[in-house]
């Protein structure tokens, strides 16, 4: 089980595929016009209710393992030095490791997981080729946390309304003493992020942190990232345009969710926020919100698989990843004089991207990376000065950038101080607490955690 | 919410009792003897499946009458010589335990039997209607009603529904009450069991047929299958256990092709067809 891991593309991920929906049956769709659950529905809820059949399998996962580490002191002599050997975590008994958490990255570019990654559909042999040939080998990086959807299906499939998504702050929550082990939720999210704990009998997800967001603080994976590339910030959104939303075409969705997104500097809508009782702290915070700006001004931060409708709120900057150099012959040469080559020559596809990032709109891939690429002929014109200035202006003209705005990116991308990346306003948890009772009572009883541990039955 | 429900449940049953007793309390020893007693017992009419009981206070005291009737089987388990008499007697045949017999009911029976005994004629000296002799078509009508090709005419269920006798029926008949194969003589023949017929007294049975009482027509026929039975005629093979057996597997092996169908279609495992290029 984890809230948080690390998977290397392409590969097949955690669990084994798990973007393939006609396997897994997460996310929503769009039949009739209307939004259903791929996994359930109100009739199959009563009838799988005992049984739920898209469930991703414990191999699927990978079985957990641990060594034998006690051999290494306790073996008799011999001419051979002691192993540890891997045992199962869930049987004790001596095991084959054949998967782990990021079996991707054990075994990069291998044929046979690199390789039936569901991104890779639709590519060319040459290209698929291209992509795992020596010297233009490339992976990265792919960070998963939950996404804190707006329109969350594991909310929707639920059948024991456990799941809820806050509205002081958008954290979809798991409330551990409703969750009734039915694990509708494991088989109806689409990024197969909520799991279920076989020794408390509850299902369980990232809670991003809400103790520490609610004090001002970043979560513990943001706040302790030493890339420092997550960010977290308010967005505004108009609830009313979810489902609109939702539907729209693959390849609309991108943009569609933008839309859905409201400028906080708008007069119209700091008044609307404000007649709806979103405090001055949390509007001011939008303002100043680097996920806003990412996603919404510079238009360089795009949302995870956006097909699966769910409205991911996690946004990701797509890689970069030239080639730089090439076989020929027995040597390996430099092949380009220029540092920013043709994006579209890049090691990655625009296709293989767009289909993780763009709901298979290549177009939102080519504007991200000809602006990053546009960014950094800029400061290389700066700061070494062997690209032409006029040049590196030009470029960002192409690329839908002023300088100004490149400025703006490279600081909060390179010099970025906390303060910058994460813009937490006071989370009025009172507030939120008032509807259901006195907020004094509450503070009362506070800081005791469970009653009781979560555990089967009710 | 639970504490008002639970008060709520325990208003209603007590109403549910005093309901009971008061209506217990209003009916007269003659009336409940009727009912519960003259199946098995008669007031100087002979013996039926029970002793005849004209005089039973000269044969035993009211003491020891009184805890009889009111809890025969711990008397006769407590190894009392004159209750195991009398089971001997009965051929084994216990008396049930009454329903809503009380002591002050039991001590008004004991009155009221005292009272019959001294008459020259009791009411209660047995029915007239079983001393007709049984016929062949007696049997084939017993026979309908029984298995319940025929239904009793007051609608009450038929016998087949709790009780088996001699291999009858496909699957055997119900195993809620006692195999009747042997019950025409461990009742103690025609007169008793159709004394029983006629207005049946145990704790099972009485409430079922209270409302639907089997008619005095339908009784000789019953008596007549239940004696041929007993004598060994036209008893079916006893196939039915191993009917009801097959039967079961069917019904498992259709259940399963129905899971199957259902859901057979389920995600059984992504990564190990994957590894071995199965992916679909």
């Amino acid at each position: 089980m984890w809230w948080n891991n690390v998977e290397t593309k392409p590969g097949t991920g955690f669990p084994t595929r798990w973007e393939d929906q006609e396997k897994y049956k997460g996310g929503w769709k769009v039949e009739n016009g209307e939004l259903k659950l791929r996994s359930t529905s109100k009739t199959k809820t009563v009838t799988n209710i005992f049984h739920n059949p898209n469930m991703p399998t414990l191999d699927d996962y990978y079985e957990p393992w641990t060594y034998k580490y006690k051999d290494l002191f306790d073996s008799p002599e011999s001419d051979d030095q002691p192993t540890a050997r891997p045992i199962s975590m869930v049987t004790g008994e001596e095991m084959d490791i054949e998967a782990g958490p990021n079996w991707d990255d054990d075994l990069a570019g291998s044929p046979i997981y690199a390789e039936n990654d569901i991104n890779l559909d639709g590519l060319s042999e040459e290209q698929r080729n291209q992509m795992f040939a020596i010297e233009r080998l490339m992976m990265f990086y792919f960070p998963r946390i939950c996404n804190h959807c707006v329109n969350p299906s594991c909310v929707a499939s639920c059948p024991s309304g456990a799941l809820y998504k806050r509205g002081e702050d958008g954290i979809v929550l798991l409330d551990q003493e409703r969750c009734r082990a039915w694990r509708s939720c494991i088989s109806a999210c689409p990024y197969k992020k909520t799991y279920y704990n076989w020794n408390t009998g509850k299902s369980e997800k990232c809670i991003l942190c809400f103790p520490r967001v609610e004090t001002g603080q970043a979560p513990a994976c943001f706040h302790s990232c030493v890339g420092r590339i997550r960010y977290l910030g308010v967005l505004l959104y108009d609830a009313e345009l979810i489902e609109e939303t939702a539907k729209r075409p693959d390849d609309e969705l991108v943009d569609a969710q933008r839309e859905m997104i409201l400028n906080p500097f708008d007069e119209n809508i700091i008044r609307e926020a404000k007649k709806n009782g979103i405090a001055d702290s949390t509007i001011e915070a939008a303002q100043k919100s680097p996920v806003y700006k990412f996603v919404k001004e510079w238009g360089i931060a795009l949302p995870p698989h956006v097909e699966y409708r769910t409205l991911p709120m996690l946004f990701y900057v797509p890689p970069m990843l030239p080639v730089m150099s090439a076989q020929e012959g027995d040597a390996v040469r430099n092949i380009n004089e220029e540092f920013f080559p043709d994006f579209e020559k890049a090691r990655a596809p625009i296709k293989y991207l767009a289909k993780m990032f763009g709901g298979g709109n290549e177009s939102h891939l080519r504007y991200v990376l000809k602006k990053q690429s546009a960014i950094r002929a800029y400061r290389r014109a700066e700061t070494v000065g062997d690209i032409e200035k006029l040049d590196a202006e030009k470029a960002l003209l192409e690329a839908d950038c002023t300088p100004k705005e490149a400025e703006g990116i490279y600081q909060l991308t390179s010099l970025c101080t906390f303060e910058d990346r994460f813009v937490i306003p006071a989370a009025h948890r009172e507030e939120a607490i008032e509807m259901m009772k006195d907020p004094l009572e509450h503070k009362q009883e506070a800081g005791f955690g469970f009653k009781e541990a979560p555990a089967r039955g009710w | 919410m639970k504490n008002i429900f639970s008060i709520n449940t325990i208003i209603s049953i007590t109403l549910f009792i005093n309901v009971n007793s008061f209506l217990f309390s209003q009916s007269d020893p003659e009336e409940f003897f009727e009912k519960n007693c003259f199946s098995c017992h008669t007031i100087g009419g002979g013996r039926l499946t029970g002793p005849d009981l004209k005089d039973v206070e000269k044969r035993k005291d009211a003491a020891w009458l009184e805890k009889f009737i009111l809890n025969p089987e711990s008397v006769i388990n407590s190894g009392d010589a004159y209750a195991s008499k009398l089971l001997k007697e009965a051929r084994g045949v216990v008396m049930p335990k009454v329903a809503n017999l009380d002591q002050s009911m039991s001590r008004a029976l004991l009155k009221f039997i005292r009272e019959e005994s001294s008459k020259e004629k009791s009411r209660f000296a047995g029915s007239t209607f079983a001393d007709r002799p049984l016929t062949e078509e007696d049997y084939m009508i017993g026979n309908e009603l029984f298995i319940g090709t025929k239904r009793l005419k007051n609608k009450g269920p038929s016998c087949i529904s709790c009780h088996e006798i001699a291999g009858e029926g496909f699957l055997g008949g119900g195993l809620l009450g006692p195999d009747l194969t042997e019950a025409y003589g461990r009742l103690g023949g025609k007169k008793a069991i159709a004394a029983w017929l006629a207005n049946p007294s145990s704790e099972t049975m009485s409430p079922i047929y209270k409302k639907h009482p089997i008619d005095e027509d339908e009784v000789l026929p019953l008596v007549a299958f239940l004696k041929n039975k007993a004598e060994g005629k036209d008893i079916v093979s006893d196939a039915h256990d191993f009917n009801f057996m097959i039967f079961g597997f069917i019904g498992l092996a259709l259940c399963l092709v129905l899971f199957d169908l259902a859901w057979g279609n389920r995600l059984r495992a992504v990564r190990k067809p994957m590894v071995k290029g199965e992916l679909s």
